[in-house]
C-alpha cells in the first residue's frame, strides 16, 4: 500500500449512531417508518462520518455501519438459515440480539457490498470491507441445527469468504474480518478459527486485517500469528500495552493494528498520550508495521468523544511520523 | 425425583414487551431514580422469575438471581478488602462481569444473600434455594493484590463466605447451593479446594449442594463424593464426559445427584423422549428418587422465552417419567 504514510491511520469499524438514526431505528421496529426512508437517514449519517473521517485525516476509512445493529446479529439477519432468538445480557445491563440458527446457513446475495461502493463513492481515500467472521458469528449464535459447532463454522466460513470476493470485486483494497470471540476456547478451537479464516482469506489479493479484543491473547500467542491476514488489529492501550511484553519474547510477524485509545471509556486521550504508545511500540516492532487505530468499534462512545479521540490519534501519528523524520 | 433450578434467570421479558428491569438501570444510571425505587423493580422481577418456576412446576426454585449483576460482584462488593475492576469474559461465554481485585484481607461484614432469600421465600409457594458463589470460584476469578499465595486467598474467602453460610442457617433453607465451577478447569488444586469446603462448612448446619458446570468432573467426582456435600451438581449438556465418570466411579448411595441436562445454553429444546433416555441411563447409576432434575447452569444465557420452556419441559420431563416408572 504505497500511498500510505507511515503509520497509516484508521478505525476498527462502527462509530456512534447520530440521535436522528437512533429514533428512526426505534420508529422502524415499532413500524412506523418505511425501510427507504430509515435507508435514507442511514446513508445520510454515512456521509457524514466520511466526511468527518476525511477532515480529521484519517488514511484508511471505514463507512460507520450506520445500518448495523449487532455486529453477528447484521450478518445473520441478512443470512440464510438464522433467526433471532431474542435479547440476551452480556453484561450489566447491556443485551444484544442473539440469532439463533435454524436450517443449513448460507449467503443469499451480496450482504455488505452495496453499502462499501456507496462509502467509497463518497471518498479518495480508501475504505475497508467489513466483516464479522464465522468463529464469532457461530460462538455468538444458538445452534439448534448443525450437530457440531465445526461443521457451523465452516459452512459460515464458505458464506463470509464469497462475501468477501464480491467486496474485492467491488474494489476494496482493505478487508477486515472481527473474530473477537476467537480466544473463547483457546485450546479447544483456536485451530478451528484458523481453519474458518483460511477459506475465508483463500484467493484473496486484498490487504486482509483481523480484529481481535476482550479475552486472554497471549493465551493465543503466537499461534496467533498463523491466522492467514497480513494484520492483527489488537486493543494495546486497555491494558496500558501490557501486550507489548508478550510480543517481546516471541516476535510479532504481521503488522500490527495498535490500538492507542481506548474505546470504553469517555476521556479522550491527548495526542502525547498517543505518540507515548507509538513510541513504547516500536521496541518490539518495526515501524513499517504499524498501523495506528482504537482499541476497538467506537459505537458506544457519543459523536463528540469520537471526534476527539480521533483527533488526538491522527495528531499522534503524525508527530511520531515527523519525529522519525519520516514525514510522507 | 425433584425437579429444581440452578440460579439465574432472565431479567428482562421477550420483546416487544417492555424490560422495566433494564429502563430502571438506566434511570438509576442517570440518577432519575433511586436505589430503593430500583429495588421495588428488582422485587417485582424477582416476582416474576419465582411465579415462572411455580407456574412451571418445579420443586425447588431460586430468586432468579435477579438483584446479581454477576456472581462475583454480588458478593465482592459486600465483603471487606474488594474492589471492583474492569470487564473480563465468564468462563467461554459471551457473558462478562467486573473483576474484584483484593486490595486487603476479605472478610465478611454484613449478610449478602439473607434479605433476598427472605423476600424470595415470601413470595413463593415453593421452597427455594439460596445460592452462595464458593470461595475457589470467587478467588479464580478475582485479581489478587494482597495475599501472596493462591491458596491463602482462597481459604480467606471461605472462611468469609462460611460466616454467610452460618447467616443462613438461621433461615433454616432447604438447601444451600454453593457453586463452583472454576474447579473443573483446575483439578490439580484438589487439595487447596479439600480444605477450603471444610473452613466453608465448618459449623454449617444447612444442606449444602455444591454446584459444577461448564465442564466435566472426571478427575474430581470421587472427592466431592467425600466431601460432605447432600448434592452433587454436574453439567451433562457442556460436560458430556460427566456419563463416564459417573459410570465408571459410580455414585455415593447418600447423596442426591443435581442431573443438569437441560442444555441452559442452547434455545433448541430437548425433547421428552430424549431425556426420559438419559434418565433411563442415569437409573443404572443412581435411583431416581435422588436426582434433582434440571438445567446445566443458570438460565440467563436465554431469552426468557426459551428459558420459560426449559423449566415447562423440566416439569413435562419429571411427569412422564413417573408414568414409566408407574
Amino acid at each position: 500500500m504505497s500511498e500510505l504514510p507511515l503509520f497509516p491511520t484508521t478505525t476498527v469499524g462502527s462509530f456512534p449512531k447520530p440521535p436522528y438514526l437512533l429514533e428512526a431505528r426505534r420508529k422502524w421496529l415499532r413500524g412506523q417508518i418505511e425501510p427507504e426512508a430509515l435507508r435514507e437517514l442511514e446513508r445520510q449519517a454515512t456521509r457524514e462520518w466520511i466526511q468527518r473521517q476525511e477532515e480529521l485525516g484519517l488514511d484508511v476509512l471505514v463507512d460507520g455501519e450506520m445500518y448495523r445493529g449487532d455486529m453477528v446479529a447484521y450478518f445473520a439477519d441478512e443470512l440464510e438459515g438464522f433467526a433471532i432468538a431474542g435479547l440476551v445480557r452480556s453484561y450489566g445491563n447491556r443485551y444484544y440480539p442473539k440469532p439463533v440458527v435454524t436450517g443449513p446457513v448460507g449467503r443469499k446475495r451480496p450482504i455488505t457490498v452495496e453499502w462499501f461502493r456507496f462509502a467509497q463513492s463518497l471518498t479518495g481515500k480508501p475504505v475497508k470491507g467489513m466483516l464479522t467472521g464465522p468463529y464469532t458469528i457461530a460462538e455468538w449464535s444458538f445452534n439448534e441445527y448443525y450437530p457440531t459447532r465445526r461443521e457451523l463454522v465452516m459452512e459460515l466460513a464458505r458464506a463470509i469468504h464469497e462475501e468477501a470476493v464480491d467486496l474485492e470485486r467491488a474494489g476494496a483494497r482493505f478487508i477486515q474480518i472481527d473474530e473477537p470471540a476467537i480466544h473463547t476456547r483457546p485450546d479447544e478451537d483456536f485451530d478451528l478459527a484458523r481453519e474458518a479464516m483460511e477459506i475465508v482469506t483463500e484467493g484473496l489479493s486484498a490487504y486482509t486485517i483481523t480484529h481481535v479484543c476482550y479475552g486472554d491473547v497471549p493465551r493465543i500467542y503466537p499461534k496467533m500469528l498463523d491466522l492467514p491476514v497480513h494484520q492483527i488489529d489488537l486493543a494495546l492501550k486497555n491494558e496500558d500495552f501490557a501486550l507489548l511484553e508478550v510480543f517481546r519474547r516471541h516476535p510479532f510477524t504481521k503488522d500490527i493494528g495498535l490500538g492507542v485509545v481506548d474505546a470504553h471509556s469517555h476521556r479522550a486521550e491527548s495526542a502525547e498520550e498517543v505518540l507515548d504508545g507509538i513510541r513504547r511500540s516500536l521496541e518490539v516492532f518495526e515501524p513499517r508495521q504499524v498501523y495506528v487505530s482504537p482499541d476497538c468499534g467506537l459505537k458506544t462512545r457519543t459523536t463528540e468523544e469520537t471526534v476527539a479521540k480521533l483527533r488526538a490519534m491522527v495528531e499522534g501519528a503524525r508527530r511520531a511520523r515527523d519525529e522519525l523524520g519520516l514525514r510522507a | 425425583m425433584r425437579t429444581t433450578s440452578v440460579g439465574s434467570y432472565p431479567k428482562i421479558p421477550d420483546l416487544p414487551a417492555p424490560g422495566r428491569w433494564r429502563s430502571a438501570a438506566e434511570k438509576l444510571q442517570r440518577g432519575e431514580i433511586t436505589r430503593e425505587e430500583f429495588r421495588r423493580v428488582e422485587d417485582e422481577v424477582t416476582r416474576e422469575a419465582i411465579a415462572d418456576q411455580v407456574e412451571a412446576g418445579l420443586d425447588l426454585i431460586t430468586d432468579g438471581q435477579i438483584r446479581w449483576e454477576d456472581g462475583q460482584t454480588y458478593f465482592a462488593r459486600r465483603m471487606s478488602g474488594f474492589s471492583i475492576d474492569g470487564l473480563q469474559r465468564w468462563f467461554d461465554t459471551n457473558v462478562y462481569y467486573r473483576q474484584p481485585v483484593a486490595e486487603g484481607p476479605v472478610t465478611w461484614r454484613e449478610p449478602i444473600t439473607v434479605e433476598d432469600y427472605r423476600f424470595a421465600r415470601q413470595h413463593s409457594p415453593k421452597p427455594v434455594k439460596p445460592v452462595v458463589t464458593g470461595p475457589y470460584t470467587l478467588a479464580r476469578l478475582s485479581q489478587n493484590r494482597f495475599y501472596s499465595t493462591l491458596g491463602e486467598f482462597v481459604l480467606a474467602l471461605a472462611r468469609a463466605l462460611n460466616r454467610e453460610l452460618r447467616a443462613l442457617d438461621a433461615e433454616s433453607p432447604p438447601l444451600v447451593q454453593v457453586d463452583e465451577p472454576a474447579i473443573l478447569h483446575h483439578p490439580e488444586d484438589l487439595p487447596l479446594f479439600r480444605e477450603a469446603v471444610a473452613a466453608l462448612l465448618e459449623g454449617v448446619r444447612s444442606p449444602v449442594a455444591l454446584y459444577t458446570y461448564f465442564g466435566d468432573a472426571r478427575k474430581l467426582l470421587a472427592a466431592f463424593a467425600d466431601m460432605p456435600f447432600a448434592v452433587i451438581g454436574l453439567d451433562f449438556a457442556a460436560g458430556p464426559r460427566n456419563w463416564d465418570a459417573l459410570e465408571a466411579e459410580g455414585f455415593p448411595p447418600d447423596r442426591r445427584l443435581g442431573f443438569g441436562v437441560l442444555d441452559a445454553r442452547n434455545t433448541r429444546l430437548e425433547t421428552v423422549d430424549e431425556v426420559l433416555r438419559a434418565l433411563d441411563r442415569l437409573s443404572r447409576v443412581v435411583p431416581l428418587e435422588r436426582v434433582d432434575l434440571g438445567p446445566s447452569a443458570g438460565l440467563e444465557f436465554l431469552p426468557r422465552r426459551a428459558a420459560r420452556a426449559k423449566l415447562v419441559r423440566l416439569a413435562e420431563v419429571k411427569r412422564a417419567a413417573l408414568e414409566v416408572t408407574r
